[in-house]
């Protein structure tokens, strides 16, 4: 049997004991906190937790036909008559039991391709046009990405189904209007044209290399164009759709044939209020065809109790097909039905709602007093909400779905935070919402805490209870963080402090712009806060630190493969700073060549595929009569760069200054050499786990390796409290941080750092070989950006918040820190307040996130080994909850992997 | 051409995923392709329609004759037709 390296280094007297503060008991320890939702829900998640994620071909069938009918239209009015057409065709279906309906596709969790964006992933492997996004490198990390083979994914065909994507089922019926849908797009989708602009960028090839090799593993303009930031449900929600499209109408009038003195694009308004009312029609007739199915099941039911929610379901939407809400199961729908209708206009992971409780709280408010609704009824939507999110599906290539998502779309509620003026803005729908999240446990929506010390301690106490279901939230964001950050990047578009108030996270973890508008219910007027910014997460995302480096050592070239990716720098690396200054220059490099390709494959999206929906939601394309193409949104700088493999690659850089150059016990050249025989280990993908201590030794493995790959692995690691790993992570932020506003974006704005990896250091890890810290071929990457690499954090959890708080956090979107806590550790009511002065040091010392996996190993270890037992169980990845059985190896061995702490 | 009609053709059900669906009069879970029964509610689907002409040769494809481009643009017989304006059963 070859040797694991655990084994390997116990007989050489180092432990890989992960634990941390003690010892956890023997047995498996169940989480303390377990709620069960309303029984109405129960059922309606029972079929949840049966269902396969399915596609059809009905939204791009109805786009295409109406899109191909109108080639001389005005591009924004031809996109909205598609959109139209598309809502306008949609089945309605809806299910015995359910209070809230409506959904993206007619499944239980339905999606369907948009060809018009890219139509190359989904073919078989055989065809041209998936060899063809292959060699440009958009489909490359497909083949690194991993979905897990439980739960909803349909991860291999069988009987009529056929699995697309790696993670879709679809009838074979359906299969052949797929593929005709796809070729109807070829050449003219943002895939295609933007690679045909794209490549007039001058060295193009890095970018091509930089793809194919895995440096990078997301183009955003033809993936995931829209989304990472926060819904706006203001509008609906004050004017109603018949209000909406009166206002469109008459703006359109206002501004027909005028320019008012934009010789550019004045005159444009008058297509872009046309192209809105067309939205709104198509929206109007989709919740309408709701109405008329509800009608109808009605008319056929015999039971008494189910007749009458259809009826209700039936009379609601037929008021909201027109009008703005009356009360609070009224805006409940609202909100839900705008936020479908804006994940189904684009390809969307991360379409966040925001702070609904405070949208929402105006009806609650009044509901309750005047004894309309009781919370308990309140606690049943709000569980059968989480339902309805967590059914959302984004359909995109298995590189985006698996190896970024893990399923996941992201879709946060924030809670906490200030209000317009500076008071907490926690109100009592906002603890129901927590409470809901505890009785209906579910991915989505994850909840996130705007902490500020102004909320309140039992509202933070309850999240404590919350966190200790296992869950993985509410995760924690610093309030005061997130509006610097705010004033800092959207300061020169004119953010006020009052503005700054409003944000809310945007996706897992992005710190996204909004604003506040006034609401009026009843003769009483209320501020309410909703998204006002663009998508984030756009730009240059996910570029690898760790491949970086290994350019950096291979002079250019990439350590896998050997394929060149930058021009060869022919240094001799003589001196740490020489190799950090190179470091640098490659690493700009890879930045300005991703950020010129991705403006123009967003310029491509915007000229033809423009947000109609989206945009008229957000302030104030409404009021301007300019779109997100036209920089209608409040606030457009939110393009960013994205780094991933953070602390992988600190604890090289450390390493190798420890090493080579401060103590000089090894060569750069021979460590090189260790490094690319992978320490004399085997693969990951050889061994099939992507988790370092259960990577095995070759049998032909010369033995001079190991006594160097101890000192890799004992070098100095980032998260002890020790300065020397910590200063090259000051130093790294001190540098990447302020660099990355010398890029700009399409929209004219300079960037900022997003630090998140989301599921990427799992996909991204695959395509690496060993690091100088150790770590070896193809396992993941130390998750997150503040997270420590699996083991390494040995001098307790309060020494990682320290070496994370090393640098300041305001410079970035984001940072994210990930804490894997024994149930046992934070048990009882002091437990809980052990966990929040925890949280509360982190935050006080300038961290900007944390969030807790609280779990047993030994659950996941036996999860992993007998999924068919754990389809419920969820744990917190990076910025997001997912089903286990729903999550990739390299990412489930990764979590398995974390240090875990026995006590705080 | 005939082909034996299931669960999926009929109005009655509301497809769960690719595989099954709940049966709006029974409120069981049935699988997709259960054969119909006496409840059997034909859904309005491009098969059923006087407009879709399908392709010679071939089971999978054929046109919508009420589209008005040209030439006519395709529809296949799986497509579910409830909301089409121009459907109009055989």
């Amino acid at each position: 049997m070859p040797k694991k390296l655990k084994e390997v280094l116990v007989e050489s007297g180092i432990s890989m004991d992960f634990e941390s503060g003690g010892h956890s008991p023997a047995g498996l320890t169940a989480r303390e906190v377990n709620r069960e939702p309303h029984l109405r829900v129960k059922k309606l998640k029972d079929i949840f937790m049966q269902t396969l994620s399915s596609a059809n071909n009905e939204f791009p069938y109805w786009y295409t036909r109406e899109y191909m009918l109108h080639d001389t239209e005005i591009p924004v009015v031809r996109r909205a008559m598609a959109v139209k057409a598309a809502f306008s065709h949609l089945t309605p279906v809806i299910y015995p039991g359910e209070l809230l309906t409506m959904r993206k596709a007619a499944f239980f969790r339905g999606s369907f391709p948009m060809p018009w964006l890219s139509e190359g992933y989904y073919m078989a492997k055989e065809d041209e046009l998936y060899q063809e996004a292959l060699k440009r490198g958009s489909a490359s990390a497909d083949q690194y990405s991993k979905f897990g083979t439980g739960g909803g994914n349909v991860t291999k065909s069988f009987g009529k189904v056929v699995a697309i994507a790696g993670k879709f089922g679809m009838r074979t019926e359906e299969v052949p209007g797929l593929l005709k849908l796809a070729k109807t797009w070829v050449g003219k989708s943002v895939d295609d044209l933007g690679h045909k602009y794209e490549q007039m960028v001058p060295d193009y090839a890095v970018k091509e290399a930089l793809m194919r090799n895995i440096l990078c593993m997301f183009d955003s303009g033809y993936t995931l164009p829209l989304g990472r930031e926060v819904i706006n449900y203001y509008y609906p929600l004050e004017y109603g759709i018949d209000g909406l499209l009166a206002m469109a109408k008459e703006l359109k009038n206002a501004v027909a044939g005028r320019a008012d003195g934009d010789g550019i694009k004045g005159t444009n308004r008058l297509f872009n209020y046309e192209a809105i009312i067309l939205g709104l029609e198509g929206l109007k007739i989709w919740i309408s065809n709701y109405a008329k199915e509800a009608r109808r099941l009605e008319g056929l039911e015999t039971n008494v109790v189910q007749k009458k929610e259809y009826s209700e379901i039936g009379e609601r939407l037929e008021w909201l097909s027109a009008s703005k809400p009356r009360d609070f199961r009224d805006a409940l729908q609202m909100i839900l039905t705008i936020h479908l209708a804006s994940v189904n206009e684009d390809a969307i992971s991360g379409m966040s709602p925001g702070r609904i409780a405070q949208v929402l709280f105006p009806y609650f408010e009044q509901d309750i007093a005047s004894g309309r609704i009781s919370e308990d009824e309140v606690m049943e939507l709000l569980e059968q909400y989480r339902l309805a999110i967590s059914s959302i599906d984004c359909f995109a290539s298995a590189g985006v779905v698996g190896g970024v998502l893990s399923g996941n779309t992201f879709n946060t509620v924030s809670i906490g935070g200030l209000t317009k003026d500076g008071k907490h803005a926690c109100n009592r729908l906002e603890y129901l919402l927590i409470e809901s999240g505890i009785s209906n446990q579910m991915p989505q929506p994850t909840l996130a805490m705007l902490y500020d010390e102004k909320l309140p301690e039992d509202f933070l106490l309850l999240g404590m209870e919350c966190i200790k279901t296992g869950v993985g939230y509410p995760a924690f964001m610093n309030n005061q963080n997130g509006m610097t950050f705010m004033m800092k990047q959207y300061g020169d578009e004119g953010m006020t402090v009052e503005e700054a108030r409003a944000w809310a996270i945007g996706g897992c973890l992005e710190s996204s712009p909004c604003c506040w508008k006034p609401l009026h219910l009843n003769g009483k007027e209320y501020f309410i806060p909703g998204g006002a910014g663009q998508p984030t997460s756009v730009g240059v995302h996910f570029l690898a630190m760790p491949k970086i480096l290994e350019c950096v050592l291979w002079n250019g070239l990439d350590g896998r493969t050997s394929e060149k990716v930058f021009e060869p720098h022919n240094l001799k690396l003589e001196t740490y700073d020489e190799l950090w200054a190179q470091f640098k220059k490659y690493w700009q490099k890879a930045v300005d060549i991703l950020a010129l390709t991705n403006n123009i494959q967003h310029d491509v999206w915007r000229k033809n595929n423009m947000g109609i929906i989206n945009s008229f939601l957000k302030p104030d394309c409404l009021e301007k009569g300019h779109l997100i193409d036209e920089m209608g949104y409040r606030f457009n700088g939110t393009f960013s760069v994205e780094s991933v493999g953070t602390i992988t690659a600190v604890n090289s850089l450390a390493a190798i200054k420890k090493l080579v150059y401060t103590d000089k016990s090894v060569t750069l050249d021979d460590l090189k050499k260790a490094v690319r025989d992978n320490f004399g280990f085997k693969t990951a993908q050889e061994v099939n786990s992507f988790s370092l201590s259960d990577q095995e030794k070759r049998e032909d493995a010369p033995s001079g390796w190991d006594k160097m790959h101890f000192m890799c692995l004992q070098a100095p690691k980032y998260g002890n409290d020790e300065f020397f790993a910590d200063e090259i992570l000051l130093e790294w932020e001190n540098f990447f941080c302020p660099d990355c506003s010398n890029y700009e974006s399409l929209y004219a704005h300079k960037m900022y750092p997003c630090q998140i990896s989301v599921s990427t250091h799992g996909a991204m890890g695959s395509a690496t070989i060993a690091t100088p810290d150790g770590r070896l071929a193809g396992t993941t990457y130390a998750d997150a950006s503040m997270s420590a690499f699996p083991g390494t954090d040995r001098n307790g959890v309060y020494a990682l918040l320290s070496s994370a708080a090393i640098w300041d956090h305001t410079m970035s979107q984001n940072s994210q820190l990930n804490v894997k806590i024994h149930p046992t550790a934070i048990q009882g009511p002091t437990g809980s307040r052990k966990l929040l002065d925890l949280i509360q040091a982190y935050m006080r010392k300038g961290g900007f996130h944390i969030q807790f996996n609280v779990v047993d190993t030994k659950v996941l270890k036996d999860a992993q080994k007998n999924p068919q037992n754990y389809r419920d169980l969820m744990v917190r990845v990076a910025g997001f909850t997912q089903y286990w059985v729903e999550i990739g190896k390299p990412v489930q061995d990764e979590l398995i992997a974390r240090t875990e702490y026995e006590g705080i | 051409m005939t082909t034996k009609l299931t669960c999926r053709d009929c109005r009655n059900f509301a497809p769960v995923d690719v595989t099954k669906g709940i049966c709006h009069c029974t409120k069981e879970m049935m699988k997709a392709d259960d054969e119909q029964c006496k409840d059997f509610n034909l859904l309005p689907k491009c098969n059923n329609c006087k407009n879709f002409e399908r392709t010679p040769d071939t089971i999978e494809m054929g046109i919508c004759k009420i589209s008005t481009h040209e030439p006519k643009f395709f529809a296949y017989p799986d497509m579910v037709a409830v909301t089409c304006d121009h459907y109009t059963a055989n």
